[in-house]
């Protein structure tokens, strides 16, 4: 296969998203810009102007109408994406570091990281007829949860929970609601870097700097499956179609990397069986750690953003489609 | 017809032949004068295919959407400063893992059963009556008793030419030859499997041909095809390894010189890689 190289940012990739279709990708960097790509060509379809500070984080609704992003500028940005209007722009003490929609669209979940004496918070916006009314300034809620500093979340199956992720590599169910921690289970030894949900949301996979990926019930936060690398994980996709597989990626941290040979940084998306646990391939061609994996939602192509400022889109040859795992 | 360009000239009485056959396939034939004054004929055949696509009307919607922020002015299409398209990688998926060892241990046990059978297949060498097998079909019957002769010819012949020749390189060299893959110490592990080198394979060959047409000798531990780097084509060879000598054995010659994809195939021990 022959990678599309997306070359629309200058620093860092720090997450991609593509759309419920898949048509199109959103990506966001360390450059301030949020990037919207064409998944099937490559082509930029636009930007989306007006962060001030590195973008940590985008997502974008069920019907790609908007798109929300979270900066280190301490604000996050509401947009109408098809055309990079800012609708609405939310500030906060410090900077945003995950946001997300609920399932129904109709709330999004922000998480702030502690800093400068303001303790961390998960905040909910209520953003129903986003695209038509105004959309309120002040939160439905905002959670101050306790222990360690939240690192990653998301939206469990119909919005019942909040599944977050820590510092310490345990993931917590918050009650929307009440903010109260239901539960809590201690699954990797180092911070948690990424967290991505099933299709029907039931189960979730997480990354993190103790070199594993896991896959873990929602409802339950017992661990299913566990896939063991050699390399710290930045990021970790589910493949919803095609094949059993589970996409897992990172390298050396950013700060060591001058000092090591592309190679031996191990730059590579690794394909692991998602039920067998066992690694079936590499795609190699970053040359600096993996931020982020996003797989396309059909499961015919995925995308990869890492350190050096690339994303690349890959489009699946045919022999992966009729492999078969041979036992 | 007046030619409206210079490049497109042609005689007045040879214009362009154009007619299409039963399967859509357009031949157009013209003849033009080329540089050094001579007539050449060139003759271009064309299909064209029309492809269906049934897309999500969202997102037909969505390819409509005009660009905007700093592609706000560029053209429809990618743009090269943006958007390029890398290298050619290659995803090898492979099932081998721990798992493999397994079957090995239960393929020792089925050999160690059927070691005192004297039983032998002339088509595929199994443990069993020739009219039993059943790769009766796929393989046939005429083509049995001819396979081993050229594998038996082909030895003398290579020796000739080694000798020849005053030079003999390293890996003809006595000992060298013999062995299908070195053994020495410090080589990697998959050079140490006996592997088979398959040679005029078709254009369209996969790899899961090959294993398709190796695996009913034994378990095969790895497969490779070599690809054009540009078509993603076979380039007419590739290399199988198998985890037990005899069954590479019993490979080699059931297929050697064996017809595939009007291909008559050509299989020989591999020489390690130095």
């Amino acid at each position: 296969m022959r990678p599309i190289l997306l070359q629309g940012h200058e620093r860092s990739l720090t997450q991609i998203k593509y759309n419920r279709e898949g048509d199109l990708l959103f990506s966001v960097s360390k450059d301030h810009v949020v990037n919207a790509w064409f998944s099937h060509n490559g082509e930029r379809l636009g930007t989306y102007e007006g962060h001030i500070g590195a973008v940590w984080t985008v997502d974008v609704n069920s019907t790609t109408t908007l798109l929300v992003s979270g900066s280190a500028d301490n604000t996050a940005k509401l947009w109408d994406v098809s055309n990079g209007k800012c609708l609405m722009s939310w500030e906060f003490n410090t900077a945003v570091r995950r946001v997300q929609f609920s399932e129904d669209d109709k709330k999004i979940l922000l998480i702030t990281e502690p800093r400068m004496g303001f303790p961390a918070t998960l905040q909910i916006f209520s953003i129903e007829n986003g695209l038509t009314e105004p959309v309120s300034s002040e939160p439905l809620e905002v959670i101050h949860p306790q222990g360690p500093k939240i690192t990653v979340a998301a939206w469990g199956a119909l919005d019942k929970y909040i599944v977050a992720g820590r510092e310490n590599g345990s993931v917590a169910l918050i009650d929307p609601q009440t903010g109260e921690c239901v539960s809590t289970n201690k699954i990797h030894d180092l911070t948690l870097t990424d967290l991505q949900m099933s299709t029907d949301r039931t189960y979730f996979i997480t990354s993190s700097k103790d070199k594993s990926a896991k896959i873990v019930e929602t409802e339950s936060l017992e661990v299913l499956k566990t896939y063991v690398t050699d390399t710290p994980l930045n990021s970790a996709a589910i493949m919803p179609k095609v094949q059993e597989f589970v996409v897992v990626g990172g390298g050396q941290e950013a700060m060591d990397v001058t000092r090591t040979s592309s190679r031996q940084g191990k730059f590579e998306c690794r394909f692991w069986h998602k039920i067998l646990e066992e690694e079936v391939g590499r795609v190699r061609g970053h040359f600096g750690p993996i931020n982020t994996i996003a797989i396309h939602p059909d499961g015919r192509s995925f995308a990869s953003g890492g350190e050096d400022g690339y994303v690349r889109v890959h489009h699946f040859d045919d022999d992966f489609f009729t492999f078969k795992f041979q036992i | 017809m007046p030619s409206t360009n210079w490049a497109d000239e042609v005689d007045g009485d040879e214009l362009p032949q154009t007619f299409t056959d039963a399967n859509g396939i357009t031949t157009t034939i013209e003849y033009r004068t080329n540089e050094d004054g001579k007539k050449v004929k060139v003759t271009r055949r064309t299909q064209k295919k029309l492809i269906h696509d049934v897309v999500n009307k969202a997102v037909a919607a969505r390819k409509k959407w005009p660009k905007f922020g700093k592609e706000r002015m560029s053209a429809p299409g990618p743009n090269p400063a943006t958007t390029n398209v890398g290298d050619n990688i290659k995803l090898k998926l492979s099932s081998t893992g721990q798992l493999a060892p397994e079957v090995d241990e239960k393929h020792e046990a089925m050999k160690a059963q059927l070691q005192n059978k004297k039983i032998l297949c002339r088509i595929c060498k199994g443990d069993h009556f020739t009219t039993k097998c059943p790769y009766k079909d796929s393989l046939g019957m005429e083509d049995a008793a001819a396979s081993s002769a050229p594998a038996e010819e082909a030895v003398p012949e290579a020796d000739q030419k080694a000798g020849g020749s005053s030079y003999v390189p390293p890996h003809l060299r006595a000992g060298a030859s013999k062995g299908p893959a070195g053994g020495d110490a410090g080589r990697e592990k998959r050079d140490e499997q006996p592997t088979l080198r398959v040679t005029n394979l078709s254009e369209d060959a996969t790899e899961a041909d090959v294993s398709e047409l190796f695996k009913r000798f034994g378990h095969i531990s790895r497969v490779f095809l070599a690809r054009d780097r540009d078509t993603g084509a076979c380039k007419g060879f590739a290399f199988v390894s198998f985890t037990m000598r005899e069954d590479a054995q019993r490979a080699q010659e059931a297929i050697d010189g064996r017809g595939y994809d009007n291909l008559i195939l050509r299989v020989e021990w591999a020489k390690s890689s130095a």
